[in-house]
């Protein structure tokens, strides 16, 4: 059996480490930031497009969603053409967002 | 040298960010299509002068990720001059590169700084940001009333 609540406190957990570790860098801005959220960190990076930052974490090993998500509605609302979204479940952990920033840090120097 | 680094090539970051012909054109002759990509969202719009069956300038509009708005911008500073049949033996060959599926015997146009572009064929994915101005372009030179969707 899975325990339901201690799985959606890692992810809460997880959520909120990427959620620091990502506001860090001065470039990338977070796009639907309410208090209470499921396990999904969508972003974008000043000067490149997500589907960029998609393709860049794919050749690291981290897979992402990039575009509009299904939304283009909203997106069109709020003008934003694609953001860059990873998400969180019980099977990750600590280490993927950190492979996740480091996949960051690859993509600016890449657009450096 | 890695395959993202091949990718994505200083020229194709250059151009990403500073894209040449980002214009619109005005005058006789005109020719306009637009492109979209309902995937990814891409959007570009080609415009185009004849004289002729040749093109005297071309520019383009819209946004998208690096690969397509270089690709666009790198199309209208390479087929300037040139006549319909020209720029169609230069798409069919900067295809094949872009696919991975030239041959020695294609008649082989010289695809010059395009050839920057050889990357792609490593991202089957990235393909259709590479060609989306091609295909809206040559969309522009058969007067297609439609735009052009990759889907």
């Amino acid at each position: 059996m899975i325990d339901w609540a201690a799985a959606a406190a890692h992810e809460d957990r997880l959520l909120g480490y990427a959620t620091d570790q990502i506001s860090a860098f001065p470039e990338a801005r977070l796009i639907g930031t309410a208090s209470e959220k499921t396990g999904v960190l969508s972003f974008v990076i000043s000067g490149v497009h997500p589907h960029d930052i998609g393709t860049i974490l794919d050749r690291n090993g981290i897979a992402i969603r990039a575009g509009h998500h299904c939304t283009q509605p909203l997106m069109d609302r709020f003008g934003v053409p694609a953001t860059a979204r990873a998400s969180f479940s019980l099977y990750n952990n600590k280490a993927d967002v950190d492979a996740l920033v480091s996949g960051v840090k690859r993509v600016l120097e890449i657009f450096k | 040298m890695s395959d993202l680094d091949e990718l994505y090539q200083q020229v194709i970051i250059d151009h990403s960010r500073r894209p040449r012909n980002f214009r619109v054109l005005a005058g006789d002759n005109l020719r306009t299509s637009e492109g979209y990509n309902p995937l990814c969202g891409d959007r570009v719009t080609i415009y185009l002068t004849l004289d002729g069956d040749r093109v005297t300038d071309v520019s383009f509009q819209g946004s998208g990720c690096a690969i397509s708005t270089a690709s666009a911008s790198m199309l209208t500073e390479q087929l300037k001059g040139k006549t319909t049949a020209e720029i169609n033996t230069v798409f069919k060959n900067f295809h094949q590169l872009i696919t991975g599926t030239s041959d020695e015997t294609t008649a082989s146009a010289d695809l010059g700084k395009l050839e920057i572009f050889s990357g792609v064929c490593a991202f089957p994915t990235r393909v259709k940001c590479a060609t989306l101005a091609w295909h809206t372009l040559i969309a522009a030179l058969r007067n297609a009333v439609e735009p052009v969707s990759t889907e």
